[in-house]
């Protein structure tokens, strides 16, 4: 009992001090969060309600008119429905193709680490090189493109790709899902592994083929890994801001124009801080109200 | 309305986060860097777009300056970025706090943002103390003066005009450039039955395929007219410009420029004229150096004309840029001292300034034979400016997509005009 009273204060002092304990480790982390994040966020959230021209040392507070002018703008317009596109495409396919490479590397394929490397490549690539070289294969007279498609007599077919609305805005997808790839593919290969052979062993016992197995086992097994492939991907698609303007500068016209590049055009090349900045705040309630349910699954799986 | 300043927002939400306990994150940047001047110092610092065939001159210009005055100037350069980024760049240093002390802007509409933002100090004190009124060009001063405000030193005052390859246009059987519209076109045809794409213009961006158009206003509706367009006094709804769109289209259609020409970039294309994939293109006196002399090729290969407008006086696109200094700066008057230092005509030689608003200070015919010579030939004839000068960059955007949508087939001329009409006078109302 003695001993029990005597270590009484000691452990009341531990568990104080155990209690503060995670907040100081976490300290340095949430003042860099504070400071980078939560601050500019809050300062944004202010200038979209303000005319602020991104230059001037004064502002008048203008409520909600930034917020209101967006459904008006037609450039905004254009703007949503080529994000919508974007991110349907730049999800769907790399994210099929990922899956595939990542299925055909997991078998028995000689230099799987070469082919690997190949495949995760493009992704480490600078984007402004990609869109200097994509832009180059593009060249109505010159590129590559254009000069294969003449070359096996498809003249008809040689187009300029990036000159023209119609074809400006797939033409960067090709090189954006070019670079993508890689990424789902890595992650699809790292679950794969995961999965236990015996699967695989029962399921071929019980008879079942190459292709029920595929949707039976594999497919439910990479659940999770599917789950960060689509919410990363989609956060990532929405943003989508370098390529564009690497490639097109948003043209022809506003024919590539995206939410990240009009909002870029007002904020800094248009001294329209206020209105940029209330694009840019829908921008990032959408990419949170997206990256939402991946955050709860994941401090869902944490618990 | 109530108005703010943005350094009180920020001091307050600063003021906040002190008191929330993070003083030591948010604090310091936002508190300090309030509205007033620097402190003084011998150091300055100089933002330009010099690109490396030129930056070595300007650095050794410096150091000589420093020499002579005991400063220490470091010289940043955003090379190869034209217009469409670097006042971005400029814009997120001076926002950031540590813009720099002297910085090369283009006149007209790009600059203007800077002065009327009071970013740019108001240079008439030192226009009086070193007699600029009297050295450098009025016309050019005129570029860097906003709201009556002279807000920049011009140094440059460049003309835009056709550069050919020689020999491309004698494969055409043509010994001499154009004199009329109608000459010009005849050479467009010539060379395009020889396998030759004429004009070599991009239209990424829109300033570079821009340059055809405001000549083919030029040509329809001539200097009064085109002046009061670009004003916003006169309606573009009109016969002339419809006939300059109904022009700009026919460019394409007849193949007088590159095919896909809307989504190349200038720099790619630029340069075809000297490559020989194109006869020529619209361009500056630069191209010399950034295109013909860094290709090591000979200037004597090509050759420059000014586009024929067939109209009195003769006139080309011109611009001008010029130096502002930052109006936060503690060393104003260092800086003005270097500004004069580079308005010097033995500075101006020094730099092989193709185009100098100084007396004294033209090019070397034997370093830059095709500069010198367009200087001789064309830099006393007026200039009328060019088009992403005379609009705000919102305005100009929207004035390049009219031209893409033109050039596409998606728009007539007639309707082209309309669009421009909406444009300018929302502009020139606002």
């Amino acid at each position: 009992m003695a001993a029990v009273a005597l270590s009484k204060p000691s452990t009341a002092k531990a568990t104080r001090s155990g209690k503060w304990s995670p907040w100081l480790f976490a300290l340095p982390a949430l003042v860099v969060y504070v400071a980078f994040l939560v601050y500019p966020a809050v300062s944004s959230l202010w200038f979209s309600l303000t005319d602020w021209d991104g230059l001037s040392a004064t502002y008048n507070f203008v409520g909600l008119d930034n917020y209101f002018k967006l459904p008006t703008d037609p450039v905004v317009l254009t703007a949503v429905r080529n994000n919508v596109i974007w991110t349907v495409v730049t999800i769907a396919v790399p994210t099929v193709i990922g899956l595939g490479l990542a299925i055909a590397l997991n078998g028995k394929v000689h230099g799987k680490p070469i082919l690997r490397l190949i495949f995760y490549t493009p992704a480490v690539l600078p984007l402004v090189s990609i869109a200097s070289i994509w832009g180059w294969l593009y060249n109505p007279q010159y590129g590559a493109i254009n000069s294969f498609l003449r070359l096996i007599g498809l003249d008809g077919l040689a187009q300029p790709w990036l000159g023209q609305d119609s074809t400006a805005l797939w033409a960067v997808m090709v090189p954006a899902i070019w670079l993508r790839t890689g990424f789902p593919m890595l992650l699809y290969l790292a679950a794969l592994q995961g999965i236990p052979n015996e699967l695989y062993e029962a399921a071929t016992v019980d008879g079942a083929s190459r292709w029920q197995q595929f949707w039976h086992v594999t497919m439910p097994s990479l659940r999770p890994a599917h789950y960060i492939v689509l919410a990363l991907s989609l956060i990532d698609s929405f943003k989508v801001f370098d390529m564009i303007y690497a490639m097109t500068y948003g043209g022809p016209g506003t024919a590539t124009q995206v939410m990240g590049t009009w909002m870029y055009a007002n904020v800094f090349q248009y001294y329209q801080a206020g209105y940029g900045t209330a694009i840019a705040v829908v921008i990032t309630v959408v990419a949170v109200a997206v990256g939402i349910p991946y955050v709860r699954s994941q401090t869902r799986e944490a618990s | 309305m109530n108005s703010y300043t943005r350094r009180g927002f920020l001091g307050l939400t600063s003021a906040a986060a002190l008191g929330a306990g993070l003083s030591a994150c948010t604090g310091g940047g936002t508190s300090t860097s309030g509205g007033d001047s620097a402190p003084a110092s011998n150091n300055l610092r100089v933002f330009t777009y010099e690109d490396d065939t030129t930056i070595g001159l300007l650095k050794a210009q410096i150091k000589k300056f420093d020499e002579q005055n005991g400063t220490t100037t470091t010289v940043d350069s955003l090379p190869g970025s034209g217009a469409a980024v670097y006042p971005d760049k400029l814009r997120t240093e001076l926002l950031g706090g540590k813009g720099p002390d002297v910085w090369r802007i283009w006149g007209g509409q790009i600059g203007s943002p800077f002065a009327k933002a009071k970013q740019a100090l108001d240079l008439t004190p030192y226009y009086s103390k070193y007699g600029w009124d009297s050295k450098i060009n009025t016309a050019a001063i005129g570029g860097m003066t906003f709201d009556g405000v002279k807000s920049g030193v011009p140094y440059l005052a460049l003309g835009i005009g056709a550069w050919y390859n020689k020999s491309l246009l004698a494969k055409a059987g043509l010994s001499a450039p154009p004199t009329s519209y109608a000459e010009l076109e005849a050479m467009n045809d010539k060379l395009v039955a020889v396998g030759v794409t004429p004009c070599g213009l991009g239209g990424k961006y829109g300033w570079d395929i821009m340059r055809l158009f405001e000549y083919l206003l030029e040509h329809t509706a001539g200097p009064d007219l085109h002046d009061k367009l670009l004003a916003g006094d006169e309606s573009w709804d009109r016969p002339e410009v419809v006939e300059a769109f109904t022009l700009f289209k026919k460019w394409q259609d007849k193949k007088w420029l590159p095919q896909g020409a809307l989504g190349l970039d200038p720099a790619d294309i630029e340069p075809g004229y000297v490559q020989g994939k194109v006869a020529y293109t619209i361009t500056g006196p630069w191209t010399e150096a950034q295109a013909i002399l860094s290709a090591k090729k000979s200037s004597s290969a090509f050759g420059t004309f000014e586009l024929p407008t067939d109209q009195s006086p003769s006139r080309h696109s011109g611009f001008v840029e010029g130096y502002m200094i930052n109006a936060k700066t503690g060393n104003a008057d260092k800086a003005a001292a270097l500004l004069d230092f580079i308005v010097q005509p033995a500075t101006q030689k020094a730099l092989q300034i193709t185009a100098s608003t100084v007396k004294g200070a033209e090019p070397d015919p034997k370093s830059l034979p095709l500069a010198a010579e367009w200087s001789q030939k064309y830099a006393g004839n007026p200039f009328y400016t060019i088009q992403d000068q005379a609009f705000p960059k919102k305005q100009a955007d929207q004035y390049f997509s009219v031209q893409s949508d033109l050039l596409q087939g998606s728009m007539t001329p007639e309707a082209a005009a309309k669009k421009m009409q909406e444009i300018v006078s929302a502009w020139a109302k606002g």
